[in-house]
């Protein structure tokens, strides 16, 4: 069976903006996405761990990390929605199939984020009051969220690994069917690009976790101490140079020994040789910034550190885009549907970003602006 | 039909939307009315200087926050996750013409988020004044989004001019909307102060009990009285098929008065307790209020979604996952051969039955009895598992066909819109209705022993 067979027809109501704006709203979304979940994905099980040192330093890092979780994943599910919608637009023809072929553990994923999230409070509340019951059964919370978020994450990785390898598509249905409706029971695990691009995921969330730790204290410990920036800076550079070794054996591994020679070329070759390259070598600018404070947090480089990493997670977001769209280009051409552009529901949604934006500004400036609580201990 | 249909056993898998639906409800309901609430009230406290009032709200805070933002965000993603596998066209065409509508709805969204923790967490550290801002935009902004979402939900009842227009506006400001805005604002109003009670009544202490019971009692009262009003509206604006599906089906009927009777004792129960004896506030009247409550909303949910059919989207997309412009193609062609997936198997299985890249549907007639079932088979799968479940399940086919034979079966899926008008009409050839007829036939049981109908004697 030719799997392009498979491909669904276009919308007959077209895109409602044009392409290039759809996909950088996806991709923006994505950005910002990958911010939190890299916390909650490679953060939680570190503050776990963190939380056991004997340094004291060190557990209050991964307390201040720990408390944070509700608020990250929060933030991180509903950041998480606007990618989502916009690769539904754009992708549907795609998209709607790979998940209904592993429907039940798509589906899955809202039963163990409930109880992931859950645990996260049960955990984070014995942090607020120690005093709280079960102190053994809130640790073991923790942990079994740490568990789930990394479930969940391999889920993803799945499905939306699945939903470009097209070619997979008709033997996972012939397996997993009954009169031609599939169960929702496949699973993209024969995929060659999945373990690395979960490889690189995780290296990326490591990252980002060292990153945020510099940042959390260099603006918003109180009391800053210099023993706690010296066991941030300590903390961080471990943590980074792990998920920069991550980084580097997974993307490799992704590039030289999964990519078709289509996608090779495509991808290392012309105009998008350079894109490639400075996604694979960007890693390198925040693991540098975090090398130099090992020794202990500086504010200016811990600022400096965040935005490297912004720009790595931008970059390896783009490039993504960049390899979905040359994947999927056998079956179907992402930008060359048609386009009925609804000009007064986007100017609309423009306007209210940006003011939505300003509102949490103005929000966040008020806590800010608070006096703070009591430094938290370990 | 464009997409794979996923089969899921007994249930059917858009019983599964219903069930997420019904979770979302009664908890998205109460994220909009309770936001209100805790505006109202912490301002209320404020100005009062009652201190024991605004610790019973910050304990509320918190079970709310856990209730909603965790909860309730992630059951509202849940729909969003489960109709893309049950209901992908629907889907597909809800977002290609909404896309924006649920994009500013997320903007509102992360307002919610932020505004509601920053409120929990800047108690005692934000200034009164800028505490209770930060109530009332997280109340504004989910008062928004309901607003939104039902501009959405409302339109799969009845899009008004978008089928001739596909402006977003048309679609959008639908007939159905102000009245499932006004009722689902009162919902909100009414569910929140019953979540309210159950709080209170375990967690508050007796003497806040009465004050939370009787300042709630007026919203739940205002809100019980926008539901009636909205739902009136509702009534009003259906169309013409959702109206005589409501007055056909046995089911739907009775639905109809216990949603009726069950508001009325909700009216009631809030007026000679809360409002009127504020001490009868215990948590067992708590308990039998929220229940209440809850099968209301519960089964006010099933009536909306339930009087849609034959479509997802009236006049767009009917329940079996096709578009009705495509329905004179399919019965001319064949469902087989305009299906994606379905065309794909019959090339890999039945190759002797394609003449070229399209399906010869009478040489699928000509094949052997068991591989002819087995096509009936994948027919029903993509056309009828949208609402029937096989041979044992939700609205199973085979009790629906029991003791019927062959003829009285072929015949009603030629009709199926005339025997049945809430029922899809049958989009494929006479050859495919023999198949469909074929499998039907194969599974449908004998009339149930024992009756004495006296057509024997």
């Amino acid at each position: 069976m030719d799997p392009a067979d498979l491909i669904a027809p276009s919308s007959p109501l077209g895109y409602p903006a044009p392409y290039a704006l759809m996909v950088v709203l996806k991709v923006f979304g994505f950005i910002l996405h990958m911010i939190p979940m890299g916390l909650w994905f490679a953060g939680l099980p570190i503050a776990l761990l963190l939380r056991r040192a004997r340094d004291e330093e060190v557990r209050t890092i991964g307390t201040r990390l720990a408390s944070a979780m509700p608020v990250l994943i929060a933030l991180g599910i509903n950041f998480g929605i606007v990618p989502l919608l916009f690769l539904q637009v754009a992708y549907h023809r795609a998209f709607y199939p790979a998940t209904i072929l592993m429907a039940w553990h798509w589906f899955g994923i809202i039963v163990v984020l409930t109880v992931a999230y859950y645990g996260v409070y049960l955990h984070a509340v014995g942090i607020r009051r120690p005093e709280a019951c079960c102190p053994r059964l809130r640790q073991a919370a923790g942990w079994i969220a740490a568990v789930l978020f990394a479930a969940i994450g391999f889920l993803f990785t799945n499905a939306l690994s699945l939903m470009t390898n097209v070619r997979a598509w008709p033997d996972l249905w012939a397996r997993t069917s009954v009169a031609a409706a599939p169960l929702g029971t496949a699973s993209n695990v024969a995929d060659p690009t999945l373990w690395p691009r979960l490889g690189v995921v995780i290296g990326l969330a490591l990252l980002t976790t060292a990153a945020f730790i510099l940042i959390d204290a260099a603006y918003f410990a109180r009391p800053a101490t210099a023993a706690g920036g010296r066991a941030a800076g300590r903390t961080a550079f471990t943590i980074a140079t792990v998920g920069f070794a991550v980084f580097a054996a997974a993307g490799t591994w992704y590039v030289f020994g999964t990519w078709s020679a289509s996608i090779r070329s495509h991808m290392l070759g012309g105009a998008r040789l350079p894109l490639t390259a400075a996604t694979a070598l960007s890693a390198g600018l925040p693991w540098l910034l975090i090398f130099l404070q090992r020794a202990g947090v500086r504010p200016g480089l811990a600022a400096a550190t965040g935005a490297a990493q912004l720009l790595v997670l931008t970059l390896n977001a783009i490039s993504r885009q960049v390899v979905q769209n040359a994947e999927l280009l056998p079956y179907f051409d992402v930008t060359a549907e048609p386009v009925r552009t609804q000009g007064s529901p986007l100017i609309l949604f423009l306007i209210l970003f940006v003011a939505g934006l300003a509102v949490v500004a103005w929000m966040v400036r008020q806590v800010l602006a608070a006096p703070s609580p009591q430094r938290q201990g370990g | 039909m464009h997409y794979p249909w996923w089969n899921v056993p007994f249930l059917t898998s858009p019983m599964l939307i219903a069930i997420i639906a019904v979770l979302h409800v009664v908890v998205s309901h109460y994220a909009v009315g309770g936001g209100l609430f805790l505006a109202v009230e912490t301002r209320h406290a404020y100005r009062t200087g009652n201190d024991a009032y605004l610790g019973y709200l910050r304990k509320h805070a918190w079970f709310f926050i856990l209730i909603t933002v965790v909860y309730g965000a992630i059951t509202g993603v849940g729909i969003w996750w489960t109709i893309g596998l049950a209901s992908p066209l629907a889907t597909e065409t809800l977002i290609h013409a909404f896309v924006f509508g649920w994009a500013i709805e997320y903007v509102f969204f992360i307002i919610e988020i932020v505004s509601a923790f920053i409120f929990f967490y800047g108690w005692g550290r934000l200034p009164a004044r800028t505490h209770q801002a930060m109530a009332w935009i997280y109340a504004g902004a989910a008062w928004i989004s309901l607003v939104l979402i039902t501009g959405i939900t409302a339109f799969m009842l009845h899009p008004g001019k978008w089928p001739e227009t596909r402006s977003f506006w048309d679609g959008f400001l639908n007939p159905q909307f102000i009245p499932q805005v006004l009722s689902r604002t009162g919902g909100s109003f009414l569910l929140a102060s019953l979540y309210v009670y159950l709080h209170a009544a375990f967690r508050a202490d007796p003497g806040l009990r009465d004050l939370i019971a009787a300042r709630s009692a007026r919203p739940a009262l205002l809100g019980a009285i926008l539901i009636v009003a909205g739902g009136a509206g509702w009534y009003a604006f259906l169309p013409e098929s959702a109206k005589a599906a409501l007055a056909a089906a046995s089911a739907l009927n009775v639905l109809m008065v216990l949603i009726f009777a069950i508001t009325l004792a909700v009216f009631v129960m809030l007026y000679l307790g809360p409002y009127r004896h504020p001490g009868w506030l215990s948590p067992g009247f708590a308990i039998l209020l929220f229940v209440c409550g809850f099968a209301a909303m519960a089964t006010g949910e099933f009536i909306r979604e339930a009087v849609r059919k034959p479509f997802v989207v009236y006049n767009v997309v009917l329940a079996n996952q096709v578009l009705p412009e495509e329905v004179p193609r399919l019965r001319e062609r064949g469902f087989l051969e305009g299906g994606v997936w379905t065309r794909a198997y019959v090339a890999t299985h039945h190759p002797e039955a394609m003449a070229g890249d399209t399906i010869d549907v009478a040489k699928l007639l000509a094949l052997p009895e068991e591989e002819r079932i087995a096509l009936g088979r994948v027919l029903f799968q993509h056309h009828c598992n949208d609402c029937h479940a096989e041979e044992k399940g939700y609205s199973a086919a085979a009790e629906l066909v029991r003791g019927w034979g062959r003829e009285p079966i072929r015949s009603t899926i030629e009709r199926l819109h005339e025997a049945q008008f809430f029922m899809p009409p049958w989009c494929g050839t006479r050859e495919e209705a023999e198949l469909l007829t074929d499998y039907l036939a194969s599974i449908a049981p004998p009339l149930p022993g024992g009756m004495d109908l006296g057509a024997g004697r």
